[in-house]
């Protein structure tokens, strides 16, 4: 039995992987399915590959079908690494990625290898072509995001005097990353900055900061971290009896934070960019009938959506010629105003401008669903680019 | 052709080389020259493993000297490794040759080592691994928080290396270059563990207070182990920030010094070659098991997800087994395979 078990491995470890023929066009994924941030990276990796195979029955690109190969780096940088090299010599023409880690670390060798990464990583700084040339991402970037939420929130204020807000983020890249940009912006609208608090994505208690918080008697709080702290902030403000209006990101709040926090999520806004499984519009449909029904979470729909926009880099780069690195950077550069069948805002981006738009979908938490409230959109401002 | 059986030697010197027999030197020989010709056959993506165990083989090897050798515990080595990639790209940013560069980031990690080193006149064990746990978080927070030195959050692009106007771009070049500082590093080491500083280490680890009777300074030899130790690092993290060429803090986290004693735990506490078959496992474990999984899909699809899905709890599962069946790591392992081919077919 014992030397039938090894056989068995042992024939499976030299089985290869299914063979394909040449002529597809091969893309590389790079998704974290079992590691720190896997409950909505798998969705989105999912997403990609509901996407992928669409394309391929619609005919894929230019005649060639999309060979999708699929790596779960678990949210280890050396692993992305490694990945990618990996990648590279399988010969992609376009690299969908996932987290802030990988994206940063890869940045310099996209560049050199002018290889189109896609990430779901929205940092600021990979939006300014001088910096970061082959990177783009289909939802608006985290300090654009929240200036939005600010802006918004100003408009719909209907107290005295000066709004008060708070921020609440945690000590890492990805918290603090929006968080400069926000604090400018709100003192750029006449808001009164009250009260700033870290909470760590790991927390299982923020007590302490939200009673330093609750002194402060704030009307708007950010929120800037992961569904999982998000739902422990939520959930204790509650207990305190905190009448904040919260607010976050895509990665705080989103379908599966109503799972974890419950009633606490109640009235929480949440900055989405793309729109959600139950809305009208082609995109939508076409979901609902490949997923036949189940409700995917919104990273499910903005995977989907980043492969859409991917897609219609390649078919026009195909349209014009060679379908390579570049040519895709180049066509992807071309789009303006595309709409990727309603799944989000309209994207346009240019060899100087990599911020796919300026506009944010508020969703709010009403009877234990998200409910959209309306799209807050700001100017293409130039100053604000990187930032 | 072979008078002799067996080792013979005629003089000191003969008896007190690093690698006494002609068939280690030999091997070392072949070993080497495999090395320099396998870029020919590997493509990048082997390549770039091997460039990750390269500097994963300088990091284990310093964490050796420190921890196995020196018997002091240190969970910081994550962010001394962080410290030289830092110290090292912004002194090539500041217009310093590569090499120097290299240097300056090896020296800056080896002060800030030798500063969190200070408790270790106090503490031992356990004790001294928190307050090394200390300094990698206060390194941590350091390099995110920093804007004016390490850039924070947004991290620094580092120029791939330049040596008298050669440039070391792309995965080949690297390797040559990986493995040279990785050679040179391992012997470095391996003869420091053969002079007066080396004992006194070993005779720290074995017991401080008959090393003190002994007439070892304690603190100065102690200072000195975290010197040395820091300094390789930083120059593994130097290496390593100039060959991903953007550094960010999240590259260098407590997961990096864990897994840096994972490697030595494995290879063997105490030993060079422990260090260097440490390292080379850990770097090869997640491809191995990725490879596994790819190749389990073809056949299981469901599987593979749960497969991949088990990576932490595998390297873990791991960790633990090596401890329980081979304490002594794969060092010894090895040498009880050389002596079993060696002695067949008797026993001892």
């Amino acid at each position: 039995m014992k030397r039938f078990l090894t056989m068995l491995v042992v024939a499976a470890l030299l089985v290869p992987a299914a063979a394909w023929s040449a002529d597809t066009i091969k893309i590389g994924v790079l998704s974290d399915l079992s590691g720190p941030t896997s409950d909505v990276g798998r969705p989105y990796a999912e997403g990609i590959k509901a996407a992928g195979a669409w394309l391929n029955s619609q005919g894929g690109i230019a005649g060639k079908q999309l060979e999708l190969i699929q790596v779960d780096y678990a949210y280890n940088v050396q692993q992305a690494l490694a990945a990618y090299k990996n990648f590279i010599s399988k010969g992609i023409v376009a690299l969908q990625g996932w987290g802030t880690g990988d994206t940063e670390a890869l940045v310099q060798f996209v560049a050199k290898d002018k290889i189109p990464d896609f990430s779901a990583s929205y940092s600021a700084h990979l939006t300014d072509p001088a910096k970061a040339p082959y990177n783009f991402f289909v939802a608006a970037d985290y300090s654009t995001m929240l200036r939005a939420g600010i802006k918004y929130l100003k408009d719909n204020f209907k107290g005295a005097g000066k709004p008060k807000i708070a921020f609440i983020y945690p000590n890492h890249p990805y918290g603090l990353s929006p968080i400069a940009a926000g604090k400018d912006y709100a003192k750029e609208l006449g808001m009164e900055i009250v009260a700033e608090e870290n909470v760590d994505l790991k927390a299982m208690d923020a007590t302490t900061q939200l009673l330093a918080v609750q002194k402060a008697n704030p009307d708007f709080c950010w929120i800037g971290g992961t569904t999982a702290s998000t739902a422990v902030i939520l959930k204790d403000a509650k207990k305190l009896g905190m009448k904040a209006q919260f607010f976050s990101n895509i990665w705080g709040i989103d379908e599966n934070l109503i799972k974890l926090a419950g009633d606490a999520a109640e009235g929480a806004i949440s900055l989405q960019a793309s729109a959600g499984y139950d809305d009208a519009g082609p995109g939508c449909e076409l979901i609902r009938k490949v997923t036949n029904g189940q409700h995917q979470v919104a990273s499910y729909i903005r995977g989907f959506a980043s492969m859409l926009v991917m897609a219609e880099g390649m078919k026009r780069a195909a349209a014009k010629g060679e379908l390579t690195g570049p040519s895709i950077k180049a066509a992807v550069e071309t789009l303006k105003d595309y709409d990727p069948m309603g799944l989000t805002p309209p994207i346009s981006y240019t060899p100087a401008d990599h911020r796919p738009n300026m506009a944010a979908v508020l969703f709010q938490v009403k009877g234990g669903k998200m409910v959209k409230l309306a799209t807050s959109t700001l100017e293409r401002k130039a100053e604000w680019l990187g930032k | 052709m072979s008078g002799k059986c067996g080792l013979f030697f005629t003089s000191y010197r003969a008896e007190d080389a690093v690698f006494p027999s002609r068939f280690q030197k030999l091997c070392l020989a072949a070993f080497f020259l495999a090395l320099a010709v396998c870029p020919l056959f590997l493509n990048t993506y082997h390549l770039s493993i091997l460039n990750l165990m390269g500097i994963s083989v300088i990091a284990a090897v310093s964490l050796n000297l420190l921890t196995g050798v020196c018997g002091q515990i240190s969970l910081g080595h994550g962010a001394f490794v962080g410290v030289g990639a830092y110290a090292a790209a912004l002194a090539v940013r500041a217009g310093l040759p590569f090499i120097p560069g290299l240097l300056c980031g090896g020296a800056a990690a080896a002060v800030v080592g030798m500063v969190f080193g200070l408790p270790s006149l106090r503490l031992k064990g356990i004790y001294l691994a928190i307050a090394t746990l200390a300094a990698q978080l206060i390194l941590e927070y350091l390099f995110l928080h920093w804007d004016a030195v390490t850039g924070g959050l947004a991290g620094v692009a580092v120029p791939p290396p330049e040596i008298l106007g050669f440039q070391f771009m792309g995965d080949e070049r690297m390797f040559y270059l990986i493995m040279a500082v990785a050679t040179v590093c391992t012997l470095a080491v391996t003869n420091l563990m053969r002079t007066k500083p080396g004992r006194a280490f070993v005779a720290i680890r074995d017991y401080y207070l008959s090393a003190e009777i002994v007439g070892v300074n304690l603190f100065t030899y102690k200072l000195r182990a975290f010197g040395v130790s820091s300094f390789m690092a930083g120059i593994a993290g130097g290496l390593w920030g100039h060959y991903t060429m953007y550094i960010t803090p999240e590259q260098f986290g407590i997961g990096q010094s864990i897994s840096f004693l994972a490697m030595i735990i494995i290879g063997g506490l105490g030993s060079v070659q422990g260090a260097v078959f440490g390292a080379v496992f850990i770097t090869l474990l997640p491809e191995v098991l990725s490879a596994g999984a790819g190749g389990l899909g073809s056949v299981f699809p469901d599987m593979a997800t749960y497969f991949l899905a088990m990576k932490e709890g595998i390297f873990g599962l791991t960790l633990v087994l090596f401890l329980i069946f081979e304490p002594e790591g794969l060092a010894h392992r090895w040498r009880l395979v050389k002596a079993y081919w060696k002695l067949y077919p008797f026993a001892h």
